[in-house]
């Protein structure tokens, strides 16, 4: 589904993804970790399409077609969807207002008319009870004085609500006490079917015993420099990063 | 609502609107403005109160929209001059090109307003970095049983709350309707509904291109 080749990146002419070649299928769940700094959510940023960061070589596709060059939007459109590690907020806009622009907003690119508003609130109350949402939360305006759990919940209902083919979770656990990451990553589950990918960026081995990767990567100084399955994010958990930086030289 | 011509968009032509409005209150009467500000070049206009009766109240909801050259400066006066009165101002004004918003407005509390209070709330709203927001509040008060509240906040869109919402499928000009319609909500929500949907289309279309 996902085809990432040798993709080079830089931010305010740094560089920092040197080289990164990532294949992911769909019905797989893919985990990314490295130390701080080493390229993990500057990858997540250039799937996404964030205009400060420049892809100066390299290529990725969806389902076979180049989205290099395509707007954020665009690439939203096409199934895209990337839970932020530090949420945005809008002030007056609701967390029901937001979703249901968003949805309408990528039925008018497919050529869809707006969901009919019984079935929104339909689907609304179906996804706030699969990640146990309040219904007072939803009329809540976006993000502003969430805790971190909340902020998080959120960016999973939306997910949920947009039903994407390709979900990039950026530390989704950072902040998370263990019960709300219980409820995170019970979600994800849930959601997870044989026709949509997880990308899993984390530093922690934690939220991998709630979503189980079926491939662990290790990116250093931009690059992926070993891949392994769950295996490995234990091997990570128990002698750190250090232990490949040896192996390595 | 007010959507005169702002003239075009390097700043020429475009009609001046200087409005005066005033209300009085006599005992127990309620005065409410709410507006909504689009066009015209120039904008002086300050819809006032005289809480002259005892428990009398005035309220000011506005919002102002500028966009490339248009100035804009408007606000209101509360003038409390009986017992009990009280009075809210509430006014956001939005930015955009080279366009300068001023809030300018008076509270006074006369000698003879025992127990008056006041609650005022500025926020501006920046897009871009070639617009200005400025607020003038003027605070007299006369009588030491006076309460006033002032609050006021300045904020800019910015690029991070953009990419959120490009993320999500949603349009960079679509984006920018949602964050102003939020940011303008507690003045839109008082108008009747089908006015609020009206002066929100109408915020769009003042604000269309305002983001290159």
């Amino acid at each position: 589904m996902l085809q990432i080749k040798d993709v080079y990146a830089s931010v305010e002419e740094k560089d920092i993804l040197k080289g990164i070649s990532l294949s992911v299928n769909a019905g797989e769940v893919h985990a990314i970790m490295g130390p701080n700094g080493a390229g993990k959510s500057t990858l997540a940023s250039i799937i996404a399409g964030k205009e400060e960061f420049e892809l100066t070589k390299g290529h990725i596709t969806i389902d076979g077609e180049d989205i290099t060059e395509l707007d954020a939007e665009e690439r939203a459109h096409k199934g895209v969807f990337l839970s932020f590690q530090y949420p945005i907020e809008i002030p007056g806009v609701s967390v029901t207002n937001f979703i249901k622009t968003a949805i309408n907003e990528n039925r008018k690119a497919k050529g869809l008319k707006d969901m009919p508003a019984s079935e929104m609130l339909k689907k609304i109350k179906e996804k706030a009870d699969l990640l146990e949402i309040d219904r007072k939360f939803l009329s809540r305006s976006l993000n502003v004085g969430f805790s971190g759990g909340e902020k998080k919940r959120n960016e999973i209902f939306q997910m949920a609500m947009l039903e994407p083919k390709l979900a990039i979770l950026d530390e989704t656990d950072s902040g998370l006490d263990i019960d709300a990451l219980k409820v995170v990553a019970n979600g994800v589950n849930k959601l997870k079917n044989k026709d949509n990918a997880v990308i899993v960026i984390t530093h922690y081995q934690r939220l991998l015993d709630y979503i189980v990767p079926d491939f662990v990567h290790v990116i250093m100084d931009g690059k992926i420099v070993k891949s392994g399955t769950k295996q490995l994010a234990y091997e990570l958990e128990e002698k750190g990063y250090d232990w490949i930086k040896e192996e390595l030289v | 609502m007010q959507n005169w011509y702002p003239g075009s968009a390097e700043g020429k032509g475009g009609v001046y609107n200087f409005v005066t409005k005033r209300g009085l209150c006599e005992k127990n009467a309620k005065i409410s403005w709410t507006q909504v500000e689009t066009g015209s070049a120039v904008t002086w206009k300050y819809p006032s109160c005289i809480l002259k009766g005892d428990n009398s109240i005035g309220e000011f909801y506005s919002i102002a929209v500028t966009n490339n050259y248009q100035q804009a400066d408007t606000g209101t006066k509360m003038i409390h001059l009986g017992k009990n009165t009280r009075s809210t101002i509430i006014s956001k004004g939005i930015s955009a090109g080279k366009s300068q918003n001023s809030y300018r407005g008076l509270v006074k509390i006369n000698a003879s307003a025992e127990n008056a209070r006041n609650f005022s709330q500025c926020d501006s709203l920046l897009m871009g970095n070639e617009c200005g927001a400025h607020t003038f509040p003027y605070i007299e008060v006369k009588n030491k049983t006076a309460q006033i509240e002032h609050e006021a906040t300045t904020s800019k869109i910015g690029e991070d709350q953009i990419f959120y919402c490009n993320q999500r499928g949603i349009d960079t000009e679509k984006a920018i309707a949602l964050v102003v319609n939020g940011f303008s909500k507690e003045v839109l929500n008082k108008l009747p509904m089908e006015f609020a949907v009206e002066a929100q289309k109408l915020l769009e279309i003042s604000l269309e291109g305002s983001v290159g």
